[in-house]
């Protein structure tokens, strides 16, 4: 699967339909209520029972900032009252207790991921408090295979910080620039210093930090090619190991924040595909590999590699490497995954703060995937991230007749093949280098409630 | 300490009830108690036969204290027997698989001393011991029958008394139940464990973490495969030689 060589603009067009992006499946507009904090006890009590547990991944939200992005979708919450992030802290510690008393104490953290919001609103004490804290409530693995990484907003964090960080424990970092032109930076409220962000990727190498990675977001207000050319150029001059490149989609009647960007200023879907194509361009042509959906890495980088011999794996931070972990979400909104199950925290901080305040675990509501949620879960994976679907695998582990069992869906790629998305053959679909890009609307073939409801029209633009 | 016999749970238990399936007719036939008996023999057996409901997991058929009436075979499913010791821990004295007798540590004290609870949906056929002894006066077969079953009993505690290693001991459990389930018709290579790793750890005197260590290695040594309860024997003869056993 190498990266096509001409730019599939007119397909990218005709497809540019909703679509979710599967960093789960079932996604979770399919969560439910009735999957509650006694269900979800029992998916971790039954985990906990497997013959050999899997690892854990923990995942933390921290979803404060101090300013906001117009252009984020995320659930955070802004405030300059530093009081308001103390006393959510004081709730996550509650919740890191109850979460960790339910999980066998010999199950080893081998991922841990601070994400937001802006992790780093919180100041070295207050975040090394919180590793504390999960040391204290569960087995974080020491090996240097370990994957623990935090995402960092470069204007709150200097070369000091940096070095911190590196001694809390966490060996990645995951640095926010999205676009280094200042008029773009102004558009988007997120003025940043150039300068000042290159050097704290060449400080986080200095300081230990074995994998720098680095996210972008393209269709931004006043983006123009020549523009964005020039904030790829200074990034890759700092040789990231991984690059995310986001669509912006922007979508004022959902997202508040998304109102404060006038609409005309948002590149019309012509430039968006001009901006798309010279940053693949770009990318590849410095030599990095195109790992599917958003994301890029260096060759020698472990996505690359596990892409390469087919154990790449998707999840919640998009794609990863881990051997398959029970993934523990903790603070406000959080995903979780345990056993074959999702669950969700309230996404309210008030709601969240109020049912730790009671004792309870704050969990909203989650799902329980059943056997056809975990063979079409497995086929999407495949085509995620291996890039191709052999049947027999299918038949042999699930008992199933794959052409019998997905006879619809297989008639409905018909037309993706025609438009050389994928080859079709005797057992096998196998994703062209088109369809990379594009990934997305092969998987949306196979989801079992987008074809029984498609109408899906709050999904972000594919493209 | 001990609880008087808990009538309720011996009610609930052997309720009177028309024996539904004949024993004559039980898959478990070859391997049950009346196996050896002539169809005579086998009808008069079929009447001292209690056949229970369906038992949920977690639902106990013996409690230590529970004055010794009965013994029970199990029809489906798994049992779990385990004392409390001193210190409230549970330990864990062994498992029960379909055509395996219930109870027969009862006879010399005629209390139960361990506790005995469904680890699945599961079945039993009630036997009230004093019927099945006077029968056994009479029907040689069944005498001999009911000595054979004790004595393999024993046989398996002393293998398992002997001084292994975690990994002798794990690998020899997976043997033993390979052995058994391989003998009810299930598949040897393949086969679902309805008891936790705690409840193994406890059962081979382990910690819990080294039961998934070892599994772990065996995997990686391509021995087993497995998905969270499921195990699949890949290496038979691996396993066999880890287990000091000649069979599986």
């Amino acid at each position: 699967m190498g990266i096509t060589t001409t730019f599939p603009s007119e397909l990218i067009t005709k497809y540019g339909l909703a679509g979710p992006r599967y960093t789960s499946y079932p996604t979770a507009l399919q969560f439910h209520e009735g999957y509650d904090a006694e269900a979800y006890r029992r998916h971790v009590d039954s985990s906990n029972d497997d013959l050999i547990p899997k690892p854990l991944s923990l995942y933390v939200h921290l979803p404060f900032c101090k300013e906001l992005c117009y252009y984020c979708a995320c659930n955070k919450k802004v405030t300059r009252n530093t009081q308001r992030a103390v006393e959510y802290l004081q709730r996550l510690d509650k919740e890191i207790v109850m979460q960790g008393e339910m999980f066998d104490r010999d199950r080893q953290v081998i991922q841990l991921h601070f994400g937001g919001g802006t992790p780093t609103y919180y100041d070295d004490i207050q975040l090394r408090h919180i590793v504390d804290q999960l040391s204290a409530n569960f087995l974080l693995s020491r090996s240097d295979s370990r994957e623990f990484s935090i995402e960092i907003d470069p204007r709150t964090v200097d070369e000091d910080r940096v070095a911190q960080l590196a001694d809390m424990g966490f060996n990645r970092v995951s640095m926010g620039i999205q676009d280094f032109d200042h008029a773009v930076q102004k558009a988007v409220n997120r003025v940043q210093d150039e300068e000042k962000t290159l050097r704290l990727i060449e400080a986080s190498r200095e300081s230990g930090f074995n994998s720098v990675s680095v996210d972008l977001i393209y269709g931004l207000p006043l983006q123009t090619p020549e523009s964005f050319e020039r904030t790829i150029d200074s990034v890759l001059s700092s040789r990231p190991n991984r690059l995310s490149v986001y669509n912006y989609a922007h979508l004022p009647h959902l997202f508040r924040a998304q109102r404060m960007i006038s609409s005309e200023q948002v590149p019309i879907p012509e430039v968006r595909l001009q901006l798309l194509a010279s940053t693949i361009s770009k990318l590849v042509d410095a030599g990095y590999v195109y790992i599917g959906m958003d994301h890029f890495a260096l060759p020698d980088d472990e996505l690359a590699i596990a892409m390469d011999n087919g154990t790449l794996q998707r999840n919640f931070q998009g794609y990863s490497t881990c051997r398959e972990t029970d993934l523990v979400g903790m603070g406000v909104s959080a995903i979780g995954k345990v056993g074959n199950s999702f669950v969700q925290n309230l996404k309210d901080i008030r709601a969240w703060e109020a049912a730790i305040d009671e004792g309870g675990l704050p969990v909203w509501r989650g799902l329980g995937m059943s056997g056809e949620d975990r063979l079409r879960r497995a086929v999407i994976s495949a085509i995620m991230c291996q890039g191709f679907v052999r049947f027999a695998e299918f038949e042999r582990k699930y008992g199933i007749d794959f052409n019998d069992h997905f006879a619809l869906e297989l008639e409905s790629l018909k037309p993706l093949e025609q438009d050389g998305l994928i080859e079709l053959s005797e057992g096998t679909i196998e994703v062209t280098s088109t369809g990379l890009l594009l990934l997305r609307v092969i998987a949306m073939k196979f989801d079992e409630y987008l074809i029984n409801d498609l109408q899906g029209k709050s999904y972000s633009k594919v493209i | 300490m001990y609880r008087a016999m808990s009538a309720e749970s011996q009610k609930k238990l052997y309720f009177p009830e028309r024996l539904q399936v004949a024993c004559s007719q039980c898959t478990l036939g070859d391997l049950c108690l009346p196996r050896s008996l002539d169809p005579v023999g086998l009808e008069q057996f079929e009447h001292i036969v209690n056949k229970s409901r369906p038992i949920q997991p977690g639902e106990h058929i013996f409690r230590a204290g529970d004055k010794f009436v009965s013994i029970a075979a199990v029809r489906a499913g798994c049992f779990k027997s385990y004392v409390i010791d001193k210190n409230g821990e549970e330990q864990v004295l062994g498992f029960y698989l379909p055509g395996e007798i219930i109870g027969f540590d009862a006879i010399h004290e005629q209390i139960h001393r361990a506790n005995v609870v469904a680890l699945d949906t599961s079945s039993i056929c009630g036997l009230s011991f004093d019927s099945v002894s006077e029968m056994a006066r009479q029907l040689p077969q069944l005498q001999e029958e009911l000595f054979r079953v004790m004595s393999l009993h024993i046989a398996e505690l002393e293998a398992s008394a002997a001084d292994l290693s975690a990994e002798e001991r794990i690998a020899s459990l997976l043997c033993s139940l390979s052995r058994r389930f391989a003998s009810r018709g299930y598949s040897s290579k393949e086969f679902n464990l309805s008891m936790s790793r705690r409840d193994i750890a406890s059962n081979l005197r382990l910690a819990t973490e080294t039961i998934s260590r070892v599994l772990a290695r065996f995997q990686s040594a391509g021995i087993i495969k497995v998905n969270r309860k499921k195990v699949a024997i890949l290496d038979s003869d691996k396993l066999k030689d880890l287990a000091r056993r000649d069979t599986c």
